[in-house]
Formats: structure tokens, sequence, C-alpha cells
């Protein structure tokens, strides 16, 4: 009966603060977050909660506010791993608890955050709390009701079948071999180097694959949903071929790409992507962006393809879970009366 | 604008440039050529060389006591900063400052200087002149994560910050504030955080990576010539020898200093350039024997100047 948290330190810092009009989220707020959780995980019996160490020391800083008045029964310890500040330690933090057996692993980050605590989660499911830039996968959800929505998985008041959604993820091939993963989109981009990560010049774009499309989403996902709404459930995805900004594309999509940062992108072609389907990197060299970052660089002469599948990280669907504890009464408790009077 | 293949592999010369310059001056400090005391920059070259590429002719920058590099990043001659290092008549300020305070105001370099923390309000004062002459140009103030606790920092982030000032405050947390690590000078981790508080934009990025470095320059400059007011850019960066020659550096591991030795922004940058065919290896080799030959004639260059007459001790204190 155990939960993982796993908090980005890095989340919320980077360019986008002033190239788009991005919210900062500093590490004080996501303790604070935290908190609640640890809360909402306790008051329903949680035993043993797991915290990634990281370089800003949440685990710490979350257990001494935690020491007074509202002193935890559950036991929270810090896994025994080093750290080097970089994103691979969401990834192994991820695989140590999956062998830890916990039963889902809430993550404090964006798009970009969750990408790498899939990839080391394997069959574990994922609670993403936003505290990111580009927040498609995680949602905006008060700690205390995603340590609640947690707790009642772990504690069993919920089934798996009840709560859980399997999502999709994209898989990119560099010269036929898997390199990476993408939850939400892989953007091909005429650039050449990562950078400051983030995308915010439209013009750069070449191709989007994507897993789902909204204009209700920030990011290169509202692109895809200017041209058909593709829900997380569905079981597609859209491929994009994007024009220059000075070609005689006939479609242009307007799309928040990032927080106030709404661009007009050509569209050249599309498709639906089928489970399976591979579509191939047309741009070389080139760098390709995961989740909203640019991540991977595609050296001169590689290829590079990209693949829809179905068997993306399951996710703890909030809503549903804590409709379904309250439908069975979970949060109920009945007075009892004294005997006699009735 | 991204830069263009000349414009990136003048970045490169000038991150070896300023590699040569610091590993030639620990050794000739270790040999007792050299007066005084030297902090060099060896690892976090890719800040000034990231934010100065961004830079013109009207712009000002204030750098801190590990200034060498600022100063080669912004253009100055080697020779000249050579010379002021030894303490020479031909440096820039005729071997009177030396390291810790050289400068070289013609070319906008407001000088290195041995107070943490005391850049700051003078790049806010550079940056009102160029606000009141129109001018155009920006400021920018390279400081440490140890000055970003002292008040200099509040006073010039909150005039810069209420009076819209074109100035980037560009912080180099290269994680100790002489010996003492970040996580017990400060509550925080990261300092963009810090802007919040004067509703200026802040950001953090990898200062090894010298593109990451110059896109955020870029933009923060952009920002300021616009009229948009000051921006806080966190470099995430860190020193591969002590805070100064001679540190035993007892408060760090070896194995910490060999991971980020690891992250070395030149071999980073020098590899993306061949990955991408921006450059060959030739290019490369060519460009680092011209370095090592640069670094060699401003030595002898520094050698050969001779020592400031006695009669120079009291010229250039007050201003006519």
């Amino acid at each position: 009966m155990s939960v993982g948290i796993i908090a980005n330190p890095a989340s919320g810092k980077d360019i986008r603060r002033l190239v788009a009009h991005a919210t900062v989220f500093d590490n004080n707020e996501k303790a604070n977050l935290i908190r609640r959780i640890l809360l909402g995980l306790d008051s329903l019996g949680v035993r043993r909660v797991w915290f990634m160490p990281d370089y800003f020391g949440f685990y710490q800083r979350v257990l001494d506010s935690l020491a007074g008045r509202c002193r935890l029964a559950l036991e929270a310890r810090l896994l025994d791993m080093k750290i080097n500040a970089s994103q691979d330690d969401s990834r192994r933090a991820a695989e140590m608890m999956a062998a830890a057996g916990v039963s889902c692993i809430i993550t404090l980050g964006g798009d970009g955050t969750n990408r790498v605590v899939a990839k080391g989660a394997g069959n574990i499911p994922l609670l993403p709390v936003s505290t990111g830039t580009n927040n498609v996968f995680p949602v905006m959800v008060e700690g205390t009701v995603a340590g609640l929505a947690a707790g009642l998985l772990a504690t069993g008041a919920v089934e798996p079948e009840e709560a859980l959604q399997r999502t999709k993820m994209l898989v990119i091939y560099i010269n036929g071999r898997p390199a990476d993963i993408a939850l939400i989109d892989a953007v091909v981009l005429a650039d050449r180097f990562t950078g400051s990560r983030a995308v915010w010049d439209a013009s750069k774009i070449r191709q989007i694959a994507a897993t789902r499309g909204s204009t209700a989403c920030i990011g290169i996902a509202s692109v895809v949903g200017g041209l058909r709404h593709i829900g997380p459930a569905e079981p597609c995805g859209m491929h994009v071929i994007v024009g220059s900004p000075t070609g005689d594309a006939a479609v242009s999509v307007r799309a928040a790409i990032g927080p106030g940062l709404i661009k007009r992108v050509p569209v050249v072609a599309y498709h639906l992507l089928q489970p399976g389907q591979r579509i191939q990197v047309l741009e070389s060299p080139c760098v390709i962006a995961l989740d909203g970052e640019r991540e991977l660089r595609i050296n001169a002469g590689d290829s590079a393809e990209i693949e829809l599948s179905m068997e993306g990280p399951w996710v703890v669907d909030i809503d549903r879970t804590l409709a379904a504890a309250a439908a069975r009464g979970v949060f109920r408790e009945h007075r009892e009366r004294p005997a006699g009077n009735k | 604008m991204a830069p263009n293949k000349e414009e990136m592999l003048d970045m490169y010369r000038k991150m070896l440039l300023i590699r040569e310059f610091e590993e030639t001056v620990a050794n000739l400090f270790s040999q007792g050529q050299i007066p005084g005391f030297v902090h060099l920059y060896v690892g976090e070259e890719a800040v000034a060389v990231g934010v100065c590429s961004n830079l013109g002719d009207k712009d000002y920058i204030a750098s801190t006591h590990r200034g060498h590099g600022h100063g080669i990043a912004r253009g100055a001659s080697v020779e000249k900063m050579m010379a002021e290092i030894f303490g020479k008549i031909d440096g820039y300020c005729k071997g009177k400052g030396g390291s810790m305070h050289i400068a070289a105001v013609e070319l906008g370099f407001l000088g290195a200087n041995g107070i943490v923390g005391a850049g700051l309000p003078l790049a806010a004062g550079a940056a009102f002149a160029n606000k009141y002459l129109k001018n155009g140009g920006v400021a920018v103030c390279f400081f440490g994560d140890g000055a970003s606790n002292r008040a200099t920092f509040h006073e010039a982030l909150n005039l810069a910050s209420i009076w819209k000032l074109p100035v980037i405050f560009v912080c180099e947390n290269n994680m100790y504030g002489i010996s003492m690590s970040q996580e017990r000078h400060q509550n925080i981790n990261d300092i963009a955080d810090r802007a919040v508080a004067y509703g200026i934009p802040g950001v953090s990025v990898d200062g090894n990576d010298v593109m990451a470095v110059y896109e955020a320059a870029a933009e923060a400059i952009k920002r300021a010539r616009a009229g948009e007011g000051p921006t806080l850019i966190e470099c995430k960066t860190y020193r591969f020898r002590g805070h100064f020659e001679g540190d035993a550096c007892v408060y760090r591991s070896e194995e910490e200093v060999n991971e980020w030795k690891k992250k070395c922004p030149i071999q980073r940058f020098g590899t993306s350039l061949l990955e991408m065919n921006i450059a060959s290896r030739e290019e490369l080799d060519a460009i680092s024997a011209e370095v090592k030959e640069q670094i060699k004639n401003a030595v002898e260059f520094a050698r050969k100047s001779p020592y400031p007459d006695v009669s120079e001790l009291t010229t250039d204190v007050y201003c006519d």
C-alpha cells in the first residue's frame, strides 16, 4: 500500500517565461502542493510514500513542515539513489518505485517530466499533477484531491479498472532503433541545436506527429486540434506536414503554441496516424522536440521515424476515481445512534 | 535569429581562447610569474560567450572578480589583458588594475570587480544612461549565486524593474559562493525564481550549453531594446578550478568536479558543430592551433612590456 512521488524541481523555469508568458512555478510552491498530497494520502490510510531525492530537497522540506500540528501517520521514505540533477534522475526513480511495488506514481511537472517518468514506470500508473509549462498530459488539480485519488487506488477502495486509463505514445526510431518516446507530440524542427529546449519559433516546424489534438491545449497539440480534435483515448494520432511561412500552403492553423503565444502555422498536408503506423522524418540534420522540448538531434546522414503506439503509460483518471469511490460510499460516515432512540 | 556558421565558429574560437588564456594564467601563476590573486573562468566559458555574442557597440557589461572570460568574450585583446594581469604598462589599466580590476571602457567593459555584487548597480546605471541617451544600448551584469544574496541585487533589480531599464542580469550559478555551497547559503535552488519578486521574467538555462545561453540572452536583449525592461537569466554552470588559484577545494568532491567536467561546454559545442555538419574537424583543429599561437604571443607581449613607472602611482585616480 505505497505511492511514489516524483517532483521535478526544474519544471516551470525555462525560457518560455521570456519568449512567451508562462507561469513561474517556484519550488516552495511545489513543496506546498506535495504537503497537501501527503495529507490526502494520509487521510485514507496509505502506509508508505516513496520520494525521489532531488537537488531542492522536497522530501526534507515537506516533512519538516509536517512534524508539528499535522503529523503524518504514513511513513515517507527517500529512495536510495544518487542524483545528478538531470532528467535521468526521474527515470531511474520511477524504475525504483516500480520495483518497490508502488500503486501509482504522482508526478509534479509538465509534459516533459511525465515523458521521462513514463520511460521508467513500466505498467505502474501515473497521476500527473501539472507544475510545468506545456501541460497537456498532466492535469491542473488541487494537491489534496490528487492525494485522495492516489490514496483510493493504493488502498484498494477503487479498483484499477475503475481508475485507470491507458494513454498513447509516440516512439522515435533513429536508424531503425527505438531512441526515445513522446506522450503528446514529436515535432521535427529545422534546427541544429537543442539550445534552451523550448519551441517558440513556429517557422522552424517541419512535421508534427501527435497522440492528441485539442484547441484547448497549450503547445503543438493545439495545431493538431485546429485541424481535428483527437481525444486521449481515441485510437489514432495525427501527422502534419508544415509548410514554410512564405510558401503557398493552402491552410494555416492559428494555434496557441505557447502561453500567450498564438501563431499561424501553415499546413501542407495532414492525415490520421493509425496504431503501429510509422512516419519518416523528412529533414536531416534536424532536431526533434518531444512534448515541447527540443530533445533529439538527428545528425546528418541519420534516418528517423516516428510510430504511434497505443501502449503509453497508464494514468489515474482523477474524476472517475473519485466518482467511483463516492458511489461506493467511501466518503460517507454514518453516526451510530444510541440504542432505543428510533 | 540563429547565428550563422561564421558566428558559431567565432563563438567556438572565443570559448577556446578563454580556456587557453585561463589555463596559461594558471600555469604562470603557479610559477610565481603573475602578481596578486587570480580567479579563473575555466568551465564557465559558455555563459560569457553565449551572452556577449549578442551585444553591439553601444552595450555595456559589468563583470566580477572572475572576469577574464567576460573581457575576452566582449572582444578585449588578449595581449592587453595578459599585460594587465602581469601588471605591465601595456595592460588595459596600465598594469594598475590587475586581474580583479581589469576594465576597458572603450569596449563597454565596465570592469572586473573585487566586491561581490558590486557590478549590479553599475550595470543598472549604465542601462539608465543608455535609456536616457536613447541610443538603443543595453547593459549586462554578470554575477554569481553568492552575489544574489547581496543588497545590491535587490536594489539593482528593483530599480531596473520599476524604471524598465534595458539591463540583463546574468547569474552564473556555479553552485558555490567561494567555498559555501548554494544549499547552505540560500533557501531556493533556482535563482531565476527571484525575478517574480520584481515583476520581471526569470529563466534558468543550462549554462554549459552555449546555444542555450545565446538564445536566452538574444530574447532578453531583444526585450530590453524594445523598452520592455530587465530580465534575470540564471545560467547553471560550474567552475572546474578552485575559487582562486591555490584553493584546496576541500568543500567539494573530486567526483563532483569530474561529473561537471563531462559537461565541458567547449567539448559539447565542438561535438555539436561536427555532428550537425556545421564545421569539419580540420576547421576546429585550425581554430585550436590559432588560439594557442595567439595566447603564446599574448604572454610574450606581456613579458616584454615594462612595468609602469613609479610616477604612474598617482595618475588615473580621479577623473579630470
